[in-house]
């Protein structure tokens, strides 16, 4: 059974504000901590959420870039590949000398990239806040690597590339995005494409380029949760940070054009797989205001979860799908509602392909009973508040709201649409984006079967 | 600390990671003869743990894989009063689930929930674990996705999984460890529903339980749980499965997987006969977080192959099984085994520099044994891991998890053993160890490979593997390394090759 991450209920706005949470119909919070932000005058957030986790920080850096700023061509896979070098050390903390901190405070360390955020994250004793601002200031203001250090990384990105190409769903997930998008960079995958990683030793020069365009107060905030108290954090904050200039530089993503009519790839894999059958829509940014960002939400659970009568009849009473799932993950900018059966054999595709427009189809001409919409709605918090079991994923739900939306404030405005939400809502998403105009999709099949 | 644990029929305890309780009463009325381990805080969830002392190694001959479809069919199948889509109607709404995990000497059962659905939760649980349906249906949906586990997954979907296991098969051949858990195929299609339910029955019994509850639970929780529990089978009429050691390979035994592969996927083990129980493994813990820490940047490993090298993006070693939970960078808790082995993982590297890394690999292990750690290396690798072990108990789950893990090794959780042990280490303790454990008579490698007979030849050579950078300023000091390296004896080699449709076949 899959858990969605997401939603939460968080007000706060004002700098320096201590807010509390209540949901709108006066129920307990699903997000049972308070929340504080102060924003410094560089632009650098600082965001705090205190509560007892016995003498643990989660201590996140959120930076508001991802593979979506990849505008240049032969350079995709940027993000991804900055995000390893900003481990390789200043003048104050080489490489080494870096890693020996984080050994010494026993830290849990990395960092990851996606289609719209890169994010370094540790979690870490509680006394060691002080350090911690210390270190990381130092590295995402004075970065300092040579060309050296420069390749061997970009070798180590390959590996990273290498470890995910014997399995069939990093192929599928690359053409996906290339067939679904035409303009948009969401067109390539964060890791990006093999081409460009393959040539990413010789991008010494853009690493700067990439580097000053992007690290910039104004693109980050430092995200605590735990045992923390926010003025200390933020007097710690100023005093490392405070001089740090914005950049003020930034790029024009070309925005993708509304889809003229049905696409289609085809895949095939050189040894025995489950036959894979993707199906993807163009849907609107994870923007909580718009009213069908939840309904797609609930929708996504209504067709396509582990109780609809799809999945009850696909995958457990016929067992013609080995898997049947959807997914639609927050994204800046319009992304995609993608929904994916594995099939038992390959001659069963076609109609579990049939079923699941059948499915939408009906999701557009039935409503949903009240009942189960209200399932949907309880489903939604509680696998919300079942999330939030330690420091670094209550950190993590926030950092996304911020990357996503750019205010940690989305999370509570994203529950308080989905109490909101009624079956014609559910209704009026599934006839406006799946339609064949807008659908895409790609099969991937063992060789020999074709 | 706080040490609140109970055991009503008397049997010992172990429990207590953690901060403030919240006042949870005494467990007067708890399972009779289940082990309870109870691990009290603050916040709204509550996490359930049940720990089932029967794993992959109780298959039965010719029936491998029961063990784990038997914890399938309890986590992902019915109950007696409900068919599996009204279990899963009935989690729905709470966004619940009971996760089940065979493993080679347990079964783990586990669930987390908020304690506003405590009364749905409990009594759901515990039915789908004491009284389950056994539907043909979900027999049938089950073995298939096994057997799709074994036939497509492994085989032709993940190549460093792949490895992993033919390292286990390859170190445990003729042994209850040497497969999946998933099973085998021929084993998988030789089973019966009958089978499952008789294994249910003869396995699932209270005295092979081990409990764990955490976080916002009361005596009316663990109310629930015993009525829930109720049906079990009391005591097993079958003795545990005795788990015998196996001998020291010879020289360097290598089996090649030959499939399609862009890139080269390796693992390296060796047998050990130390587990948690023993004083030397908190020493050899030591030792081997300095080589190569998991998903870390201190071990020399993952330095010097990807940090200085580029040759992959990882490199690790470990002294006991290691199967990562999720994306984190922790093991799963409560993988309970009597037997261990030392192993090494290099994720995939380019085809042409396999050698190299595998060459490179054991020459990192025979300096740590030959040199040791500097009492400088050793002070910083202890204090790191003195801080770094508190992190694995961050979530309810997780202290479950340690605390039942420290009753089943006999010792106190893993967290503490390291805190209270850690301390006095000393140096030449931890050198010792690796001298005494970590150098074997001979090593088995598993590879993964697209060119299996070529790399036979280069393997059973003898000839230098140098590696040839396509980057520019590799240090000097790495490149008289690398001298070293590609010349590193690799003795006694035997290749095996063994296409990839022949895993896990019987």
């Amino acid at each position: 059974m899959k858990r969605l991450l997401l939603c939460a209920v968080a007000v706060f706005g004002f700098a320096g504000a201590f807010t509390t949470v209540r949901a709108e119909d006066g129920r307990p919070p699903v997000f049972p901590y308070p929340i504080r932000k102060t924003t410094l005058e560089n632009g650098l957030g600082v965001v705090s959420i205190p509560f007892d986790s016995p003498g643990i920080i989660a201590y996140y850096t959120v930076v508001r870039t991802g593979s979506r700023n990849e505008v240049e061509k032969g350079l995709s896979g940027f993000a991804h590949f900055f995000e390893h070098m900003m481990f390789r050390g200043t003048d104050k903390y080489s490489q080494d000398a870096y890693n020996d901190v984080l050994k010494s405070l026993g830290a849990d360390s990395n960092a990851f990239t996606t289609d719209d955020w890169t994010c370094y994250h540790m979690t870490i004793p509680a006394t060691a806040l002080a350090k911690a601002v210390e270190i990381e200031s130092d590295r995402f203001r004075n970065l300092k690597y040579d060309e050296a250090d420069f390749q061997k990384e970009a070798r180590a990105v390959l590996g990273e590339y290498n470890k995910s190409s014997s399995s069939p769903f990093l192929k599928l997930e690359e053409a996906l995005s290339d067939t679904a998008f035409t303009a948009h960079t969401y067109k390539h995958t964060t890791i990006g494409f093999l081409a460009d990683i393959k040539d990413m030793p010789n991008q010494y020069a853009y690493s700067k380029v990439f580097f000053d365009r992007w690290y910039r107060p104004e693109n980050c905030t430092i995200v605590v949760a735990g045992q923390v108290d926010h003025d200390v954090l933020v007097d710690l904050v100023k005093t490392a940070y405070g001089t740090w200039p914005r950049g003020g530089k930034s790029v024009e993503i070309p925005q993708e054009p509304e889809q003229d009519g049905p696409r289609k790839a085809e895949l095939t894999w050189p040894l025995p797989t489950l036959p894979i059958l993707a199906l993807t829509y163009h849907t609107p940014a994870s923007d909580p205001a718009n009213p069908d960002v939840p309904a797609l939400r609930a929708l996504q659970q209504a067709v396509f979860g582990e109780t609809s009568p799809l999945y009850r009849s696909l995958v457990l009473d016929e067992q013609k799908a080995e898997t049947l799932t959807a997914f639609i993950d927050p994204h800046r900018d319009p992304h995609l509602f993608t929904i994916l059966a594995r099939g038992r054999k390959v001659e069963f595709m076609p109609e579990i392909g049939r079923r699941i427009r059948d499915a939408l189809k009906e999701a557009a001409e039935k409503p949903v009973a009240e009942d189960r919409l209200n399932a949907i709605k309880s489903h939604l918090r509680y696998a919300f508040a079942g999330e939030l079991d330690s420091p670094d994923s209550v950190a993590r739900a926030v950092g996304e709201s911020i990357a996503i939306n750019g205010r940690p404030e989305a999370l509570n405005e994203l529950y308080a649409a989905y109490d909101r939400l009624t079956p014609a809502d559910l209704q009026r998403v599934a006839s406006k984006y799946f339609t064949a105009t807008n659908e895409t999709v790609v099969t991937l099949e063992t060789r020999e079967s074709k | 600390m706080i040490n609140t644990s109970y055991l009503r029929s008397g049997l010992t305890i172990a429990a207590s990671l953690l901060a403030s309780a919240v006042g949870i009463p005494a467990l007067a009325d708890g399972p009779a003869d289940a082990r309870v381990v109870l691990v009290p805080s603050s916040g709204p969830l509550v996490s359930l743990r049940l720990v089932f002392r029967v794993g992959s190694a109780d298959d039965p001959k010719g029936k491998e894989g029961l063990a784990a479809l038997t914890a399938a069919m309890v986590a992902q199948g019915g109950t007696k009063t409900l068919k599996y889509e009204e279990v899963l109607d009935r989690f729905f709404p709470i966004a619940a689930e009971l996760n089940g995990n065979c493993l080679k000497e347990v079964s783990v059962f586990s669930g987390d929930v908020h304690k506003d659905n405590l009364g749905s939760y409990i009594p759901l649980a515990t039915e789908m674990i004491a009284s389950p349906r056994f539907a043909p249906e979900d027999f049938d949906r089950l073995r298939e996705e096994a057997l799709d586990h074994l036939t497509k997954t492994l085989r032709g979907d993940n190549d460093e999984a792949l490895g992993k296991w033919t390292l286990q098969s390859a170190l445990y051949e003729n042994h209850p460890y040497g497969r999946p858990d998933e099973g085998l195929v021929a084993g998988l299609k030789a089973i019966t529903l009958d089978d499952v339910k008789d294994f249910h029955r003869t396995h699932y019994t209270r005295d092979r339980l081990f409990l764990g509850l955490a976080g916002a639970a009361n005596a009316e929780t663990v109310k629930l749980i015993e009525n829930g529990l109720s049906p079990l089978v009391r005591v097993s009429e079958l003795q545990p499965t005795t788990i015998p050691p196996v001998g020291p390979p010879r020289g360097l035994e290598v089996t090649i997987v030959t499939k399609p592969a862009e890139a080269t996927a390796i693992s390296i083990g060796f047998p050990i006969d130390v587990t948690r129980t023993d004083d030397d493994f908190y020493a050899l813990a030591v030792a081997n977080s300095f080589l190569g820490e998991h998903r870390t940047f201190n071990g020399r490993l993952m330095q010097d192959l990807r940090g200085k090298r580029g040759l992959n993006y990882g490199d690790y070693s470990y002294i006991e099984d290691f199967i990562q939970e999720g994306q984190s960078t922790f093991p799963i808790p409560n993988n309970h085994r009597s037997r261990q082995y030392f192993s090494i993982w290099i994720r995939p590297v380019p085809t042409d520099k396999a050698v190299f890394a595998l060459r490179a690999a054991l020459w990192e292990v025979d300096r740590l044994i030959e040199k040791g750690m500097t009492p400088e290396e050793f002070e910083a690798t202890r204090s790191f891991l003195l801080n770094y072990s508190k992190l694995w108990v961050q979530t309810l789950s997780r202290r479950l998890g340690y605390a039942i893990e420290g009753t089943l090794y006999g010792r106190k959780d893993l967290v503490t053993e390291l805190a209270d042990r850690l301390p006095k280490l000393t140096v030449d303790q931890v050198n010792a160890a690796v001298r005494r454990h970590l150098k074997p008579s001979g090593m088995k490698v598993a590879i993964v490979a697209g060119n299996a007979e070529e790399l036979r030849g280069l393997l059973t050579s003898g000839k230098p593997s140098p590696i040839v950078y396509d980057t520019q300023g590799t240090p000097q000091e790495i490149l008289d390394q690398d001298k070293l390296i590609e010349v590193f004896p690799l003795k006694d080699v035997s290749v095996r090759i063994v296409p990839v449709e022949q895993m896990f076949e019987k």
